[in-house]
């Protein structure tokens, strides 16, 4: 608590945080004023008067400038004639408010008699009914009876679907206006507002398709009442029967804390499953809210198309067999082949499944590597040395601070960082995005650079030499602690910095943070090596490091690439595995087939594939034998998300009968070889060993990575008015691991990079991520199906016109070896000379890295 | 269109603002002068030359009571049924404009010459019961001359003369 | 003299008939408000009135209830309103036919009534499940689920009337 104010509350005196909100600040002290339209994390609008209290303020001595005194000695206070509302008021020294006198509470009482003229009386059948602030609040001030007549209701429709996510239910809406402030304040979709006044004030959608935003349930969260839920939980459960279970998304590299909502189910044969996934709190990743993807795309764990058997293919025929023969089978062949075995690990594998899968490798060999899916981005070393501070928190970003997104479309890749770069600007962070192609964020930065795919790096290295220029750079880090930089030095001198990137660069490095987010659109893989660099260059020249709100974050393809890549896993293995194939090959929940051509066929020409999984994936499908793994929610483990903060999630759901954690697969198998120990009886205890052995994760255990602290602003506590308790962190914050930068005798190193970047003549064809794909893990969630979008390229307009095609056409695009069929759009996304290729839409491989393609139209 | 229509107009309205999205009530309002009332395609047409979601302009629409989301005759009749109205009467004025007419709440007369609605406060609170007709106001009103004012409409139309409104 | 008295209360007991009935050939009338097996109502017009709520199995305090509630449509009707209760059930070895199911009902669905005879050969066999306690139908109406006009069944639970 930095600067503080004296306020008085219920003839009580406190310090309270200045420039609080005074709802805020007087829960912060155990005083609950109720509300129903205020909500934290957006601005008050005073809508619905919940929260009126009687406000006061000392009156002081103009002369003598003290407080003027009654006969006891007590500061005067001149109470206003009318109550006011608490929470459009912002904390100041003297400050008195009164919460519990006769006035407030009649005049809640009668305020809830008004809220509740026309709300039904349906909470039977609510499914808000249990955790609903109406409710509560109502139990708690409101009035015993009403003197409004029954047949003055208000009859209106009860299920009117916002979008195939969400439904309505125009009655028991009180019109607070949380929903559209959430899309209009925080998301910036403008795709809910108010129609019509006064008792006929509804919630209308006419965006196409409706409710057009990838944020869309956080409104059930904050609604206050049962007047938009789910169409995915709907009647799944009564809020109480529910048991809240900690987890972390497994979809994308924020690695959000979401609490899975469990409760056993008949149909699933009395087994405890996940009714809906609800945002935990943990306000320096995600604060309290979740993305659709996120909310929606935990079925898979319930899929009936789950693998429950170890199988053998034999004869090209799948035979199932017991885990005690897949393990003597495994062990064998790894035995058999030695040194020609390749491991290959996915993209949401835990820290434990990656550790013992590590441990197999180099029990089967000195030196087989172990290979990253999907092999797109590397750069570990440039986040060990740059990566952001400890502590960094994006949602207390302001003015203060710059945030460059390059090469990434950062809306699709992560979302809830993109929420909260988003609200950075508008408390007036200086976004700048580069792309080589528009994406959603441009619209709220401050300076958008525009750049031919594959020279993102030059933009990077521009700035440094702006920076180099301009006197920007942090003499003594560069002097105390910073080998390399005569090279460097010596490399960017000389270079000539187009005016753009001079502005942009005057923009960054202004301000007294940075962080840089880096993705790797339109970027080989050795490219984004360079990109990576290059920002870990200019951060430690500029003296970016080493601070919270400063530093690198990449944008990883997965949950946890970043465990992975701290485990000792690489794409630069993956690449070295595909160049030279090994005979046997160990997959850890990857599925190479499905995305990578390339892989397929090196796949193809191996003798011997195991593949754990969860689904008959086209990986497992052409694998030798296939090993049934459980999902994130089945099991205990850890996700390290990209901003290095390692964090557990727990058993959510009853593990599927026959499959097992992929560690204690890896360990298992393992344990058979020359050498080998037994294996861990739980995860703990191999994140004990991976502590001992991995310096960066070193002193991590369960326990401290489950503590939990108390969190500004409280939602998830026990008060009334904010509603649910899924938002209560109970499950840890994590535990960031500690940059080079951050330690003071590690010495830090720059280097020059090369930007070249190849001259795409023909026209080229760029992979782009959206969130909404048919990936392996989001397939099964059949509720999200209607916002996949059918497989499609982006046609820039006068690469469109000379092809002569248009907007719908359906077209064949070559590339290499591969005929994808798309339909095409030309809606001005894609730049001259480029074609964008969404990966994953379809389970047909499309190239992994910039690739020239020709593309014709098929004629109906 | 009104982009291709009424291009002037159009360029008009946004010279006024700073931005595009500030002349979404004058282009709502040429909309309904084009078609008549605001249809769910005048929305998008609006929120398409002020480059904001439709959602936000049929907030606009439904909010203004100036403007009309349904088809409706020639003659508008809104009666204000707010409070200090609604004390001076205005709820039985309107029930009985709505018999004399023949309609129901918010409902059109068969010879689509009369559209009746209530609406929120018109600002003349002073003068209740008021009515407004086609945009003008007819204060301190009362059945009998509303009827009076309907007899008159309706003589005229079938004279078909232009009409007043007065 | 108190031997006497104690003594003549049993003499005139000898006379009395016995109080015992020879059940199961003879049974004694159960009271109007006897708390036996438990009945899943259904309206007159075959409709249920369980909406799967889920308060009878909140109240209950032997957690004996088992509720299960699914979606409602008009081309598979079950129960007036959204939501049916896709699964009742209870476990008849853990009631202790307290009632407060009853009380909590918000539709007068689950009413105990004077079914008292349970007996069960296995422990599974307890669990009464919903077709185990459905009322049957009332005579000549379709039964559920069934297909309904659209518009006329959306209240779960019926409107509340203004005291007189």
């Amino acid at each position: 608590m930095a600067e503080t104010v004296t306020i008085s509350i219920d003839g009580q005196s406190y310090q309270v945080p200045k420039g609080a909100n005074l709802v805020d600040a007087a829960k912060l002290h155990g005083t609950d004023i109720p509300v129903f339209c205020y909500h934290p994390k957006m601005k008050p609008v005073g809508m619905c008067r919940m929260c009126l209290v009687e406000l006061g303020s000392v009156t002081v001595n103009r002369e003598s400038g003290k407080p003027d005194l009654d006969e006891h000695g007590q500061p005067v206070i001149r109470w206003q004639p009318k109550l006011q509302t608490a929470c459009t008021q912002t904390v100041s020294e003297g400050m008195a408010i009164r919460t519990s006198t006769a006035k407030v509470v009649e005049a809640r009482d009668d305020i809830l008699e008004f809220i509740l003229t026309s709300h039904p009386l349906d909470c039977p059948i609510c499914d808000k009914g249990g955790e609903c602030p109406l409710q509560n609040l109502t139990m708690a001030y409101g009035p015993g009876e009403s003197q409004f007549l029954y047949d003055d209701k208000q009859h209106l429709a009860k299920h009117v679907p916002l979008g195939e996510l969400i439904y309505l239910d125009r009655e028991r809406c009180i019109q607070c206006a949380r929903c559209t402030r959430f899309c209009d304040e925080v998301v910036g979709d403008d795709v809910l507002a108010f129609h019509e006044r006064g008792r006929k004030l509804q919630i209308v959608t006419v965006s196409d398709p409706p409710f057009d935003t990838k944020f869309s349930g956080n409104t059930t969260d904050i609604c206050p009442v049962g007047a938009l839920t789910t169409a995915d939980f709907r009647f799944g459960a009564r809020p109480w029967e529910l048991s809240e279970v900690p987890s972390i998304c497994p979809h994308c590299p924020v690695g959000c804390n979401i609490s899975a909502s469990t409760r056993l189910d008949r149909d699933s044969g009395g087994k405890k499953v996940i009714k809906r996934i609800m945002p935990r709190q943990n306000e320096q990743v995600n604060e309290i809210w979740i993305c659709d993807k996120g909310r929606f795309g935990h079925h898979h764990s319930l899929s009936s198309n789950r693998l429950q058997t170890p199988m053998l293919k034999k004869d090209g025929a799948w035979v199932e067999i017991d885990w005690k023969t897949a393990y003597q089978e495994v062990t064998s062949r790894l035995q058999k082949y030695g040194e020609k075995v390749g491991f290959l690990a996915g993209p949401s594998l835990s820290n434990e499944d990656l550790w013992e899968m590590r441990k197999l490798a180099r029990r089967t060999c000195r030196d087989c590597q172990i290979g990253l899916w999907p092999a797109t981005m590397t750069g570990l070393e440039a986040v060990t040395q740059a990566g952001v501070g400890v502590g960094t928190h994006l949602a207390a970003l302001g003015p203060e601070s710059a945030i460059l997104v390059i090469a990434s479309d950062f809306e699709e890749e992560a979302p809830i960082w993109w929420l909260q770069v988003k609200q950075a600007a508008d408390r007036g962070a200086k976004v700048m995005v580069a792309n080589a192609r528009p994406t959603k964020l441009d619209q709220y930065a401050k300076c958008v650079v525009r750049y031919e795919y594959g020279e993102a790096v030059e933009v990077l290295n521009h700035i440094a030499v702006f920076a180099r220029r301009h006197d920007k750079l942090n003499q003594t880090l560069v002097e105390g602690r910073v080998d390399g930089f005569a090279e460097l030095e010596a490399d960017l001198k000389g270079k000539r910095v187009p005016k753009q990137h001079s502005e942009a660069a005057e923009l960054l490095l202004d301000t007294e943070n940075l962080v840089i987010f880096a993705g790797n659109e339109g970027l080989t893989l050795a490219q984004q090596a360079e990109l990576m660099q290059a920002a870990a260059n200019l951060l430690i020249l500029t003296g970016h490091v080493a601070r919270p709100n400063n530093g690198l974050v990449a944008v990883w393809p997965g949950a946890n690439m970043q465990g992975a890549l701290d485990l000792g896993f690489s794409a630069e293995a993956t690449v070295s595995l595909l160049d030279n194939p090994p005979s046997m090959w160990v997959i850890g929940d990857a599925d190479p087939v499905a995305e990578d051509a390339r892989a397929a066929a090196v796949l193809d020409q191996a003798e011997f594939v195991v593949v754990s999984t969860q689904f008959m994936t086209p990986t497992a499908e052409q694998a030798d034998l296939v090993l049934p793994v459980l999902s994130f929610a089945e099991r205990e483990g850890t996700f390290t998300n990209a901003m290095r903060r390692v964090q557990r999630f727990y058993m959510a759901q009853t593990p599927l009968e026959g499959a097992l954690s992929a560690w204690k697969v890896f360990a298992q198998i393992g344990s058979a070889l020359p050498g080998g120990d037994k294996p861990r009886i739980s995860a703990a205890l191999v994140m004990r060993d991976i502590a001992q052995h991995v310096v960066r994760y070193a002193g991590m255990n369960y326990t401290d990575l489950a503590h939990v602290e108390t969190q500004f602003p409280d939602v998830g506590g026990h008060d009334l008015y904010y509603g649910g308790n899924a938002y209560a962190n109970h499950g840890g914050l994590g535990i960031q691991w500690a940059t080079n930068a951050e330690k003071e005798n590690y010495r830090l190193t720059v280097r020059p990079v090369s930007a070249e970047a190849p001259k795409y003549e023909d026209l080229t064809l760029i992979p782009i991520r959206l969130l909404y794909n048919r990936d392996v893990l989001f397939e099964p969630s059949t509720v999200m199906h209607a916002r996949i979008p059918a497989p499609y390229a982006d046609f820039n307009a006068k690469d469109a016109a000379q092809l002569g095609i248009i907007d719908g056409d359906q077209v064949v695009i070559s590339a290499g070896d591969l005929q994808i069929n798309v339909s095409a759009r030309v809606n001005g996304q894609a730049p001259t000379g480029f074609v964008l290729l969404p990966i994953r839409l379809s389970q047909l491989p499309v190239p992994a890295a910039p690739a020239m393609c020709s593309v014709q139209k098929v004629e109906e | 269109m009104l982009a291709e229509k009424y291009p002037e107009r159009v360029a008009k309205i946004f010279s006024k603002y700073p931005d595009k999205r500030s002349g979404v009530m004058a282009l709502l309002y040429l909309a309904q002068e084009e078609y008549g009332w605001i249809s769910d395609e005048a929305l998008s047409e609006v929120a398409a030359l002020c480059e904001i979601d439709p959602t936000q302009v049929k907030s606009i629409a439904g909010f203004y009571t100036m403007y009309s989301e349904k088809p409706k005759g020639k003659y508008w009749l809104q009666v204000c049924t707010d409070l200090p109205c609604a004390l001076r009467g205005a709820d039985e004025f309107y029930k009985g404009l709505c018999d004399y007419l023949g309609v129901k709440d918010g409902g059109t007369t068969e010879d689509g010459l009369f559209t009746v609605e209530q609406v929120m406060c018109l600002a003349a609170c002073d003068h209740a019961p008021m009515m407004q007709c086609n945009f003008h106001y007819h204060e301190n009103f009362d059945l009998e001359k509303a009827k009076t004012l309907v007899d008159r409409l309706r003589a005229e139309s079938a004279q078909k003369q232009p009409s007043s409104e007065k | 003299m108190n031997l006497v008295r104690g003594f003549a209360t049993t003499f005139k007991h000898i006379l009395e008939g016995p109080v015992t009935v020879q059940y199961p050939e003879q049974e004694r009338p159960l009271r109007e408000r006897f708390k036996g097996k438990h009945a899943l109502k259904r309206y007159d017009n075959g409709l249920e009135k369980c909406i799967g709520c889920s308060l009878c199995a909140a109240a209950c305090p032997a957690d004996a209830i088992w509720v299960e509630a699914a979606e409602n449509t008009d081309e598979e009707r079950y129960s007036p309103g959204e939501r049916y209760a896709k699964t009742y059930e209870i476990n008849m070895l853990r009631c202790i036919f307290c009632g407060y199911c009853e009380d909590a009902c918000p539709t007068e669905a689950i009413v105990l009534e004077h079914e008292f005879r349970l007996s069960f050969n296995d422990r599974r066999d307890a669990i009464y499940t919903k077709d185990k306690l459905i009322d049957p139908l009332p005579a000549g109406v379709e039964g559920t689920p069934r297909q309904t006009e659209p518009g006329v069944y959306t209240r779960s639970i019926p409107d509340m009337k203004n005291p007189d």
